[in-house]
Formats: structure tokens, sequence, C-alpha cells
């Protein structure tokens, strides 16, 4: 079964009553409510292939949430269309339930009284899945997130990182090819992170499962992501891969080069600039719109002169993402 | 085809009492105390008396204690094991019930009649220590044994539907805690459990009679008294299944109207 996610145009908007300030303005609120539309989600169109896992960022309250819930089925979207695994969410919720597994944050969807093994009978149940299919599952999970130290466990004594560990198993016990990951690793440590990104690149790499990832964490997009998407406001501000983001919000680097001739003639190269220069020493830096990424810029530098050192300093994905953020702000 | 293997998510609540034995034994002491005043305090009523709003002593101690049973029905300590409708709104996990390819409804009504059946063996196993130690007479005949097993069907029937109406609200209030509280004294009171309704005036009798909470209890208790002859059981279990099919419809039609709201209130 192909786990495309196609998506056309999206938006959705919800209608609020805005309460008065004060005593007077509440009971007019009462008798006269205000209505006011908020658009949450505005006109977004994307694809993403079966097998790839992208991130979709912004700041919060940007609207990622919103477009899952629709992509999930759990909210239908005011126009646009979007389709998962070729089945519109909205439109056909139980089959679209068994062609997707979700994880949102800290929710958990076990039953807190029982042991972690026992929801997973139960959702066995639920999605029907042969017995035999769900041990060797459970199996293939237990390798890679080390559940069965506490799946005996009731889901009330877990700590955080099992819980979710256990949350992600859940989602994927029925083997679902398209997986929604509303920020899974917050509030874990950087142990269980890495053992989740682990978790997630074998589901990408080995299972070819199509995940949508939302995070706050550029470490978790740097070493999974191959594409990102960026919402502010409702509104898709980039869909690229990272050495495009950074392009475009992340020009910050510098390449320090030093020359074997001192006297070497340093001029300006194609959206390279010349920063500073002491002797031999140079500090290149990025020139305009079409500066070249850091490595494209080290790659030249080191191509027209004879250096005889060389280091790059290069603003990391957390200070990429906040200028991109500040931008999406300003436009 | 779902439900096949579905039906099995009954168990979830059963499971998690069993998973909680401190629970359980809670659960016998205080039906044990429960009754055993109740008993006491009618024998003590009647102890000047024979025959009080058409019941005898026999029958008011029956219909008490077995009204303490059946209470037992439905009163699990959902609360604790997170896993109550205003909870699930509370934490936002309602959306999972939304993600699955068992209906919210069907897995509710599920997840109940695993409650009602567990309520059930409980109800059981009190009504046979009762039985035994005489503190309850035992049905007259097989027929109103029979009767009253009908009736006390579509009574728990009802009760779902009232109890799924209260947690529907949840949908539209978030909150549904003041609610419940009216609820369970007005349950508890106009069904049967604190009193049978035999004792309170006409007028409070007719008012009952157009809500839904006398059919849950105190139709078929008063059966299996013989408050209410096997004649005239045709008319009450006829209202019963009337009142399933009125709140059917009508949670039905809460229920659509329930999945526009999950995501403002629970997402």
């Amino acid at each position: 079964m192909s786990g495309s996610i196609e998506v056309r145009g999206l938006s959705r908007t919800f209608h609020t009553t805005v309460r008065r300030p004060g005593f007077t303005g509440t009971l007019r609120s009462l008798v006269d409510p205000e209505r006011v539309a908020k658009h949450a989600v505005q006109d977004i169109t994307f694809d993403v292939a079966p097998g790839e896992l992208l991130a979709l960022l912004g700041p919060n309250g940007a609207g990622k949430s919103t477009t899952i819930k629709m992509l999930t089925g759990i909210l239908t979207p005011t126009s646009g269309e979007c389709r998962v695994a070729g089945v519109v969410p909205y439109q056909e919720r139980e089959r679209n339930a068994r062609n997707i597994g979700a994880v949102f944050g800290q929710r958990t969807q076990l039953w807190w009284d029982l042991p972690v093994r026992e929801s997973f009978a139960i959702l066995r149940d639920i999605y029907e899945v042969p017995k035999a299919e769900h041990a060797a599952r459970l199996e293939e999970f237990d390798d890679l997130l080390d559940l069965s130290s506490f799946w005996d466990t009731r889901v009330r004594h877990l700590s955080l990182g099992q819980r979710v560990r256990s949350d992600l198993a859940a989602a994927l016990l029925h083997d679902p090819p398209v997986v929604f990951l509303d920020e899974p690793t917050i509030g874990m440590d950087v142990v269980v992170k890495e053992q989740v990104r682990e978790f997630l690149r074998y589901q990408v790499e080995q299972r070819s499962r199509t995940v949508l990832l939302t995070t706050h964490d550029m470490t978790e997009v740097e070493r999974l992501a191959e594409r990102v998407v960026l919402i502010n406001h409702g509104r898709l501000v980039l869909d690229g891969s990272l050495d495009d983001i950074r392009r475009k919000f992340g020009s910050t680097w510098q390449v320090r080069a030093t020359l074997a001739d001192a006297h070497t003639d340093v001029v300006p190269l194609p959206g390279i600039a010349v920063l500073r220069r002491d002797g031999p020493r140079v500090v290149f830096g990025p020139d305009g719109p079409d500066a070249p990424t850091v490595h494209q810029a080290l790659k030249t530098v080191i191509e027209r002169y004879e250096v005889t050192g060389v280091a790059i300093d290069e603003a990391d994905l957390e200070d990429v993402m906040r200028a991109a953020y500040v931008h999406a702000e300003a436009v | 085809m779902a439900v096949l293997h579905a039906w099995r998510a009954a168990r979830v609540t059963p499971l998690g009492e069993l998973h909680t034995p401190p629970r359980m034994t809670a659960v016998l002491v205080r039906l044990a105390v429960q009754v055993v005043l109740v008993a006491s305090l009618w024998h003590g009523l009647y102890s000047h008396t024979s025959t009080t709003a058409g019941l005898d002593e026999g029958q008011a101690v029956t219909y008490a204690v077995l009204a303490v049973l059946a209470s037992r029905l439905r009163e699990l300590d959902q609360y604790a094991g997170r896993d109550t409708v205003l909870q699930h709104m509370h934490f936002g996990t309602i959306v999972y019930w939304y993600l699955r390819p068992l209906p919210p409804q069907r897995y509710y009504a599920l997840r109940a009649l695993g409650e009602q059946l567990y309520g059930l063996a409980w109800a059981l196993g009190g009504f046979a220590v009762c039985l035994a130690a005489g503190v309850v007479e035992p049905p007259r005949s097989a027929a109103v044994a029979g009767v009253f097993a009908v009736s006390l069907l579509l009574g728990q029937w009802v009760l779902y539907y009232v109890m799924l109406v209260l947690d529907q609200m949840c949908f539209f209030t978030i909150r549904n805690n003041s609610a419940m509280l009216i609820l369970i004294f007005v349950q508890n009171l106009l069904s049967g459990v604190y009193a049978p309704l035999w004792y309170f005036p006409d007028w409070f009798i007719t008012l009952s009679g157009f809500l839904p909470f006398q059919a849950t209890l105190s139709v078929p208790l008063s059966i299996y008294v013989g408050r209410i002859q096997l004649a005239d059981a045709g008319v009450q279990l006829a209202v019963q299944a009337a009142w399933v099919v009125v709140l059917a419809l009508f949670t039905r039609w809460v229920w659509r109207q329930a999945a526009r709201r999950v995501i403002s209130q629970g997402g």
C-alpha cells in the first residue's frame, strides 16, 4: 500500500466566541456573543512521498497540530483536500485509521490501569491483527525499544521515556504505512531521545513507512528529516531540504582560510565576500541572497586559492530556524 | 468486520479492576457494610408496623438490599483509571478514540458492556450470599424471576444511556462534575436506591413516571418483590423499552454533534 500524503490548498477556520472584558462585558457576551474567525491553516499544499520522513516545523500556534488532525481524519478541513495512503481521511475515518499510526506528544493512548502488554493486546483486537503477526512485531519493537523490561508494568507506573516508547510501539502495532508524530520526544532525556530517533530511522529506512513529524528539537530534525515544511500563522513559508533552509535563512557561515602566500590578491567570489584580511589570514562570508552553502563556499575557496589551513563556522540549525521564524513573522 | 475482535475491548475496565486488588477489597467492604446497615435500617423502620406503602417488611428489606447490590453494576472507579470521558477530554486523549477503526460510540458501548457484566458478577455474588443468609427473599415464582431478569436488563440498558448522555455533555461543556453530582443524587433518589419510590407522595411518583430513572431500578425491583404484579409488568416493560429507543436515538444524534467538537476541546 502506498503511504503517500497529498495536501492541496488545505485550510481550516475555527469560529470562537470572544469574551468581552469585565463583568458588564461578560454579561454582554452572554446576550450578544461576538464570534470571530481564526484561520488556523490557510491554503497549504505539499506532498510526502512513500517512505519519506518530513518534518513539519513552525513556532507554537503555527497550525502544525491542526494540519496533522486534518490528515488523521479527526478534523474536517474548511476547504482544500488531502489524501493519506489514497484515502480522504475525514471522509473515511475507519479506513484511514487502519493506514495510520499517531502519537500526540505526552498524551498516551494506553490504558492507565493496565500493564503495557495488555494495552497492546487490546489494540491488537481493535485493529484485528493476527496473534502471530502481533507477537512477531512486538518482538521486533522490543529489540529496538527495549520494551520487555517494563511491559508488564502498569502504565501509571512508567517513566515518561518508557511511556512514550510504549506509545510509539502502540501506534505501529498494526503496521500502518503512514505515521504522524506530534512532538513525540518532548520532555524526554537525551538517551531515550536517541533511542526513539533510531527507532524512527529504522521504520523509515527498513520498513519504508512515511513519517510526518512535528518537533521543536532541531537536533531531531537534523538527524532524521530529509525534507522540511515550515509553516507560520497557518501559511506555508517554505518547503525544501535542510540545505534550502540554511541557504535561505542560515547565511551566517564564515570560512577562515590561511593562504600559502600572504601576498596573494584576494578578490570577492560569486556570492562570497571578503569580510576581513590580516596578512595570510582571510575570512570569507556570504554575499547576497544567492550566497552558496558553507560547503560550496569552502570548495570554491580551496579551488581558487592555495591554502595551508582552513576552518568553518556555521550557524547551527537552531540559529537557522530562529532566523526563519523571525523572517516568517515579518512576512 | 471490526467488531469480530473488537468486542474484546469490553475487558478494559474489568481488567483494570483485577489489576488493582485494593479497589476490589474496598468494594467488598463497602458492599458488606452497606448491606448490613440498609437491612438493619429497614428492619428497624418496620419494627412497629407490618405494611407500609404496599410493602411488608420482607419486601422492603429485599428491595433495599437488592438496590444496594444493583447500584454496584455501573459504579466502577474509572476516575482512578483516568478513563472517564471527562478525563479524556481534559488530557486530550479523546483524539485516540477517533483514530481507531472502532468508532468511539462502539468502543464506549463495548467498554460499558464489560463494566456492567463485571458489576453483574459482583451483584450476583452478593445476591447469592444475601439469599443464603436470609437477608433477601427469593423471587416468588420462576415467572417473576424471568420477568425481573428482562426488566433488569432493560433497566441497565436505560442506565447505560443515561450515563452516556452525561459523558456526552463533556464534549460541549468540558466538565460534567456538577451534572454528575446532581445525576448521582437524582438517579439514586428517583430510581429507588435510597428508598422505594412507593414511599414518596403521589405527585412525586407521577413526576418520576415522566423521567427515565425509575425505569433503571425501581421497576425491576418492584417486579421482584411483587409490588408490581406480573399482570401489570407488560406495560412497565414497554415503558422501559420505549426509554431505550428514545435515548438510543438521542445519544446517536449527540455522538454526531460530539465528533465536531472533539478538536476544539480535546485536541
